[in-house]
């Protein structure tokens, strides 16, 4: 048989011919009722647990909702409340009329104070409630009263986590509340298959107006590989969080549509101040020796952003500079100024980042050039986590999220740079920054705190309190799509305004 | 053959309570704080306060001694009661029923596979030593033992769904989707089996009874099925319950690669989020079925090889 082997060589021959190219389809009108079909980059590891980070996938399929949207400049916006106000220690929120779950039951205050209660009284709370004595009561026929048990001056920014989603009274049953077809988003989720798929369909009633996608598939497909190739395979027409080199394949020609932004998430060196790094001198000889737009440009090839301080072009108050341009030889003196010429150190990170192994090797030889040894260890993020704690460490890489939850960072701020904060691996104590940040406590603007955020940044750079290395970007290609934005706070995928285009 | 089945099931609980006792210490001697793990997905990097890990702790039964822990485990498991899942906190029996049914699908598909193309070319190979069939089927041999599952995966995906778009590049539910994973996953096997195939069979053809049937005139085709591959499917089958056991739980990057929702990507969903009893059902799940794979290989083989079988009843 002679022409079987034929036919094979011919088809391997056609993959170099055809690998690089995807379809011809360009964006083009609208298709009324499409169905959309979608690789997602995480899937849920808790069974859809509303008090978990799955409550983030229930967010993104359009599924739930919560009382306050966040507005992209970081300002409370209306969502199944349409106003609130403050009075002491309570906010009163009036509830958005004509609003009707999944399941067809009306958005009532009772149903609101359910949800909220049992989202506050889990066992280990969500972090943006998490400590503030939570308390919800019913206020009238169409508003919920929220008590703290202080006041609190982002209530209604706290309430736009996705954890305080309000999902039908049906749901709450006892046990993990049920995601299936009890929220009010514009997408009612009717199956969901563990962690590998996620079925939806129209929500015709949608108070934000009828949506254009009819059905919606969500597969999550963890590896960005196997994504990058779906999205070729035409098996998707939306894939997240592509490899940078995967992006190249990916051109406007071929019908593809690449979004990247920048993502509210920083990978600093972390420098110990109760060890090696006591010295300011030897931290901004670190600071100098390091070139961050090489390290996001050449070593993560562009995939990231260089980080000229802890706030990058993802929040309004993040900076838009470049970050200073490396100085090796200053760095030599202040070593030798700091009777440090020669330093040997250990340099930790973990490997679940992947791009954190190969910043490490980077920042090593950037470091090696100024006559410091930076030895790294790689080893898995949780246990080496109490030594960090601890200040039992000389320099570690950490990819840290500044806006896990709400469009506020003050908290990240007082848990990792105050001097009783629970999370400071840099071991830094300022009492002036710590009053820095005292008015935070009560500031309820937003240009407000924004400021003393900025101030906060400007502070730590000052200080070198670890050195800010690249901010990381979110991306997602679509093909044969129209009106898809990529949120950069990730609580956004599936919109009334998504389409199928053709 | 009856009395090797009889102590093989005699010999089952014990090996059973063995494996129970390891899979239960193995991850709690690895010296990973568990609540933290569980709590990450809700607490993210922030350190949790001491009373919501200790409210955790208790709730988890992580407070109570390793003996009262295991003997309570071993309890409810002998019940069928696999407990609660610490990361979804909904029953486990459901969640790894669903995986072991994909993933005996993955191993079913990738032996059957293995069997009916690995066999044919080992016996095919065999014919004529040194010659070309021969030399391809080492060749094909050595590429499907080198190539890595996470370079087979993506090249397939790129020859048959995307340069000639037969096939779905990813998910679970259909037979069109079953293709690819079995493919990868069948590389393996099918070049081991052609090997294992090949050497037996040329063993075979080298022995006395072989000779005889020369003599009689049997030759060819015939002499080569009837006496050597016979002989060569023994071993083949002997090998098969062991690979059907590794495959069921260690198809991790095949289920990664294709979105495929099995058993082994549960169980690694497990380690990474410290869900012990996922961790331990599906463990036990696992050495449960190699065990009776084992013991079915075993049986198979004494079924086919009389020489085998008359060893056994003496």
């Amino acid at each position: 048989m002679p022409t079987t082997p034929r036919r094979l060589l011919a088809v391997v021959a056609l993959v170099g011919l055809l690998g690089g190219c995807g379809g011809t389809a360009a964006t083009g009108d609208p298709v009324p009722d499409g169905e959309l079909r979608v690789a997602a980059q995480f899937a849920p590891r808790s069974g859809y647990a509303m008090d978990t980070d799955d409550a983030f996938v229930v967010a993104q399929v359009g599924s739930s909702e919560a009382l306050v949207r966040a507005g992209s400049d970081g300002t409370p916006q209306p969502g199944l409340a349409t106003s609130w106000r403050q009075d002491g220690a309570s906010w009163t929120f009036q509830l958005r009329p004509g609003v009707t779950f999944h399941d067809g039951t009306p958005l009532t205050p009772s149903a609101v104070v359910t949800a909220l209660t049992w989202v506050a009284g889990v066992a280990a709370p969500p972090r943006a409630i998490k400590g503030i004595g939570l308390r919800a009561t019913e206020t009238g026929p169409d508003a919920v009263t929220v008590t703290t048990a202080a006041p609190d001056p982002i209530l209604p920014l706290r309430l736009s986590s996705v954890n305080t989603a309000i999902l039908a009274p049906s749901a709450y049953t006892g046990g993990p509340p049920s995601v299936i077809g009890t929220g009010t988003g514009p997408m009612r989720l009717v199956a969901a298959q563990g962690n590998q798929e996620a079925v939806l369909e129209r929500n015709d009633s949608y108070w934000g107006g009828r949506p254009q996608i009819a059905k919606a598939t969500v597969r999550f497909i963890t590896d960005p590989a196997a994504r990058a190739l779906a999205l070729r395979a035409g098996d998707v027409e939306i894939a997240q969080g592509l490899p940078e080199s995967a992006l190249l394949e990916f051109t406007p020609g071929n019908g593809y549509a690449d979004q990247t932004v920048a993502a509210p998430r920083t990978v600093s060196l972390m420098l110990n101040q109760k060890g090696a790094f006591a010295d300011v001198r030897v931290r901004q000889a670190v600071e100098k020796a390091l070139d961050r737009t090489a390290l996001a440009e050449q070593a993560l090839a562009g995939s990231a952003l260089p980080a000229s301080e802890l706030y990058g072009p993802a929040v309004a108050w993040g900076s838009q500079d470049p970050p200073a341009g490396p100085d090796p030889q200053g760095a030599r003196e202040l070593l030798a100024q700091a009777g440090s010429p020669q330093l040997t150190v250990r340099l930790q990170t973990y490997p679940n980042r992947p791009e954190l192994p190969t910043l490490a090797t980077a920042v090593q030889g950037m470091l090696r050039e100024v006559g410091i040894d930076a030895q790294i260890q790689i080893g898995e993020y949780g246990p080496q986590e109490p030594q960090l704690l601890a200040g039992d460490y000389d320099m570690f890489l950490l990819s840290r999220n500044y806006l896990t939850d709400v469009p506020d960072t003050g908290s990240t701020l007082v848990s990792d740079y105050s001097c009783a904060g629970s999370y400071n691996i840099n071991q830094y104590c300022s009492p002036e920054y710590d009053a820095l940040l005292a008015p935070l406590a009560t500031t309820t603007d937003p240009a407000g705190r924004q400021a003393v955020f900025r101030a906060a940044a400007a502070r730590l750079t000052a200080d070198v309190v670890g050195v800010p290395l690249v901010h990381s970007q979110e991306n997602a290609v679509t093909k044969g799509v129209a009106g898809f934005v990529v949120d950069p706070l990730a609580k956004q995928l599936i919109t009334p305004e998504l389409t199928r285009a053709g | 053959m009856s009395g090797l089945l009889a102590r093989r099931l005699v010999a089952l609980p014990f090996v059973l309570l063995g494996a129970a006792l390891l899979i239960f210490l193995l991850p709690r001697m690895a010296g990973v704080d568990t609540v933290r793990s569980v709590l990450r997905s809700r607490v993210a990097e922030a350190e949790p306060d001491p009373e919501v890990a200790a409210r955790v702790t208790a709730e988890l039964g992580l407070d109570r001694s390793w003996l009262e822990q295991f003997l309570r485990w071993l309890g409810h498991a002998l019940t069928g009661d696999l407990g609660i899942s610490f990361a979804t906190r909904t029953p486990i029996a459901p969640q790894l029923g669903a995986a072991l049914e994909v993933s005996a699908v993955l191993a079913a598909g990738a032996l059957l596979v293995a069997g009916l193309v690995g066999i044919p070319l080992g016996v095919w190979a065999a014919r004529r030593p040194g010659g070309l069939a021969d030399r391809a089927v080492t060749g094909f041999s050595v590429l499907g033992v080198a190539v890595p599952e996470f370079v087979l995966a993506p090249v397939l995906v790129l020859l048959l769904a995307i340069a000639v778009p037969l096939l779905p590049a990813t998910g679970w539910g259909t037979p069109a989707q079953a293709v690819l994973p079995v493919l990868t996953l069948a590389a393996f096997p099918t070049a081991l089996a052609a090997q294992l195939t090949r050497a037996e069979t040329l063993d075979a053809l080298g022995r006395p009874h072989v000779a005889v049937a020369l003599a009689k005139g049997i030759g060819g085709a015939q002499l080569i099925w009837r006496h050597g591959a016979r002989l060569a499917l023994t071993g083949v089958t002997a090998l098969s319950g062991m690979f059907f056991a590794g495959l069921l739980g260690g198809a991790v990057v095949v289920e990664v690669a294709f979105g495929i929702p099995g058993l082994g990507r549960l169980l690694y969903d497990a380690v990474v989020g410290q869900d012990l009893p996922m961790l331990q059902s599906g463990l036990l799940a696992v050495v449960a079925v190699a065990v009776l794979a084992g013991v079915a290989a075993e049986l198979l083989q004494l079924a086919l090889d009389p020489v085998a079988r008359s060893e056994a009843e003496t």
